[in-house]
This record gives structure tokens, sequence and C-alpha cells, in this order.
């Protein structure tokens, strides 16, 4: 039994080793903002924790973790809906940017798509997230998202559009991208 | 690789790109693989003692009507009888091994629809025979639990938390463990959106509190909150207003919270 715990931890140790620098990715495009990023995959990571046995002997654990992570971005987002999308005069990753005249293109670009995303309402964002930063089928999106795929091509339709429509996105859009 | 990601990779690959390069914006850093274990652990022992333990309060909360059904047993408070429990349980039928005693938390009316908060306690098989006849008939009611093997239930209890509603059940918390810990001091919860599988506000708080606690409120994200209290015998209904009660099988008192729709679980305390 200890033997068996001792595996389990050690295996957890490498998933959340593994997988962090990829989830704080994904999460700091639906939050737009590094601690809130970290607090998010910190509670994913922790709650997946709790279900480990479960998760770890499923064919594909990043299902789980995914729907868990867009499960608690849902719930934050509409706790803190408001501060997130509020214009940042402090610490707020994304108004730091755009705030600094002198900053080279490609962080005004990463600036202007931040900001654009946080733009987004949260399932668009999150639709988009998925299928563009995750590279996620719209079939995997909408188990993740725990929807319909179908409200899941509504969602990253809509929230395509609304960043194509933003000027400054349109232009690096049209450089298809600076990397 | 499937055609509709073939599809957007070709027409939102510029997006891809773009969205890539704002995620190297993020300070990586080192995972912080103690504090997420800390955490877990945290979160585990809520809900292994949420199992362990009894009472379920509902908390009715503006417009919400809660109402409690059945309670099959206790483990000895003076707040409720104890029906079920057998005195000296021997067959594997006595113990509850291969039918849960369910005991019905809180039951409502929410927006016409009638929904219901139940806890099943499955007794400790003993050998490996009783404990494969019961991870079949858990199965039978999809109620799976977290083991890996039907050996691995042996000398434990399992428990299942869940709630149904237009005819659709879904389990909120469960647990397979070797004794149910009774919660000493504080509480632990866990919340839900009301409708199994939604996406929405997680209206429905499920927890567990002492013996001793006697009022519990729950604080909701629009800043409205309510109280539930400790119910002062098993037949006692307060439709509208949460009630404390214990849970056949389990050492715990358990309270069960409904916000209001539109909004949902922000903190909920012990307050006496």
């Amino acid at each position: 039994m200890g033997d068996r715990k001792q595996a389990r931890d050690t295996e957890f140790q490498s998933f959340v080793i593994g997988r962090w620098p990829r989830l704080m990715r994904t999460a700091f495009l639906l939050t737009g903002e590094q601690h809130a990023a970290e607090d998010l995959v910190q509670s994913t990571l922790e709650q997946v924790y709790v279900a480990w046995r479960k998760i770890g002997s499923a064919d594909d654990p990043e299902a789980y973790v995914r729907r868990v992570m867009i499960n608690a971005h849902a719930r934050r987002h509409r706790r803190r809906l408001k501060e997130f999308l509020a214009p940042r005069d402090d610490s707020g990753l994304v108004r730091e940017v755009a705030d600094t005249g002198d900053r080279i293109a490609q962080a005004d670009d990463r600036s202007a798509l931040l900001k654009a995303l946080a733009q987004l309402p949260p399932r668009q964002r999150e639709a988009v997230v998925l299928r563009y930063w995750e590279d996620l089928t719209e079939t995997q999106t909408a188990e993740a998202m725990g929807c319909s795929v179908g409200t899941v091509k509504s969602n990253a339709a809509k929230g395509i559009a609304k960043l194509r429509a933003i000027p400054g996105l349109a232009e690096m859009v049209s450089e298809g991208g600076r990397r | 690789m499937s055609a509709d990601r073939e599809n957007h990779d070709m027409t939102h690959k510029d997006i891809a790109l773009l969205l890539a390069d704002a995620a190297d914006e993020v300070e990586i850093g080192i995972a912080p693989y103690q504090a997420v274990i800390r955490g877990g652990r945290r979160r585990r022992a809520r809900r292994l003692a949420v199992a362990a333990a009894t009472a379920l309060v509902l908390c009715g909360s503006t417009g919400a009507t809660l109402a409690l059904a059945g309670l099959p047993g206790g483990d000895g408070d003076r707040v409720a009888p104890v029906a079920t429990r057998p005195t000296a349980p021997v067959s594997p039928e006595e113990r509850h091994v291969y039918a849960p005693q369910r005991t019905t938390l809180a039951t409502g009316t929410d927006q016409g629809r009638t929904w219901q908060v139940y806890i099943d306690v499955w007794g400790v098989p003993r050998d490996e025979s009783e404990a494969r006849r019961q991870l079949d008939a858990m199965r039978a009611v999809e109620e799976e639990p977290t083991v890996r093997q039907a050996a691995d239930l042996v000398g434990k209890t399992s428990y299942f938390v869940g709630r149904s509603i237009g005819g659709k059940s879904l389990v909120i918390t469960f647990d397979t463990v070797k004794k149910m810990d009774p919660v000493k001091d504080g509480f632990e919860a866990e919340s839900a959106p009301l409708e199994p599988g939604a996406a929405g506000p997680e209206r429905l708080v499920v927890g567990r509190v002492g013996k001793g606690a006697r009022e519990v409120m729950c604080k909701w994200q629009d800043g409205t909150t309510s109280v539930a209290r400790k119910a002062f015998d098993a037949s006692d209904d307060t439709r509208g207003q949460g009630v404390i009660r214990p849970a056949a099988g389990t050492p715990v008192n358990w309270f069960v919270c409904l916000a209001p729709s539109e909004t949902g679980f922000e903190s909920a305390e012990v307050v006496k």
C-alpha cells in the first residue's frame, strides 16, 4: 500500500513538473495575468491531486486536467470579471506592456492580443484558446468546456471574428504573426 | 489529425501563431509541487471528512425552497434518532455492503423543477468476495469508486454525495476510506452547479460539520448569505431554510446550501 502510494506520488510529481509550463501558458491566455495564471494552474493541480488515483490511470489525463482548469477559470471569471477586464493602472501585465512607449514591437503585439483576448466573453476566450493554442479538435474542446460541439463552433467563430476586427491585431494577422 | 483540426490549421494558423507568441510572455518559473501537494491534501482531507461525516445542510437562499426528506439514521447524535443502524450487523446485507444507506440531505424546487441532494454510504466489505459483489452493485447504480480493483474495497467504506434534477443525477463528491474521520472543528464543503454537467454558477453547496456546529453561514458571490441551522429532530422540515442534519453511516453532520439563481458559492463558515 505504501509503495503504491509512493509510486502514485512520484507519478504525480512527474506530471506536475512536466505539464506546468504548458498549463501556465494556457492559463495565462485565459486570465491575461501572471499571478492569476499561477493561481489557476495551482488550484487545478490541487484538484487533480485529489483524484489522481483515478486520473493517473485514465487513458487521457490531459482531458480531465483541461476540464478542471476550464471549470475553475469559468468560476473565477464570474467572480472577478470586472477585476480582469478593467483597465489596469498598476501591476496588470496588459496595461504594463501597453503603457511602455519604447517597448519593442513584439511586446506591443503581445499586449494587443492579450488585451483583445481579455475583452472576449469567457466562453469565447476559452474556445479560442483551446482550439487555437491548445490545438484541440472541436470535440475535445467541447469536452473540456462541458458543452456541445455546436457551442464550441459558435464561440470560437465569434471570438476569432472579434480578434480579427481589432485594427492592431489585423495588421499582425496579415503578417502571419511575428514568429 | 482530424478533419476539423486540419481545417482550422489552414484558416487560423495566423491566430495560433499570435497566441503562441503571447503565451511566451508568461514567466513559467518552477512548478510549486510542494504547494500543490499541500493544497491537494487539504482538499482531500475535506472530501474524506465529508465522506466520513454525517451532516448536510440545506441553506435555502432567497427564493429557494429547500425541504428535507427522510433521515435513515445517524451516529448517535441526539439531534436525530438512529433509525437504521443495526446494533450488531453480521450479514453483508445488514452491513449495507451490497446496497448503500441513502440519506436524502435536501430537496427543493428550482425554477419549477424538483431537485434532491443525497448521500449513499456503502458498508465495509470484509473479504474480496464481498468486495467484488459490492463493486458490481456500485457500478449498477453508476457509483464508480476510486479503486483499481475490487480488492481495494476490502476494509473500507465508500460514500457518494450526489444531486438529481430533471431526471439526471450526478455525483458531487465521493471517496473510499478506511475510516470516516469526525470533524472536530470548522467544516468542509464542496460546490457544484445545481444542474449536472452545466457550466453555470456553482449554486449548490454540500458540506459537513462537526456535531457541535449549530449554524453555518453560506456566502454567495453577489454578497447575499444564507444560514443553515441544526435540526432539532429528524422530522424537522424547515422549508426555505437550511438545516444541518446527520446522515446514516457517517459520524458528522451535513448541510446543503442553494444560492439564488445567477450567483454562486463564495465561502461558508460555522458561525455558532
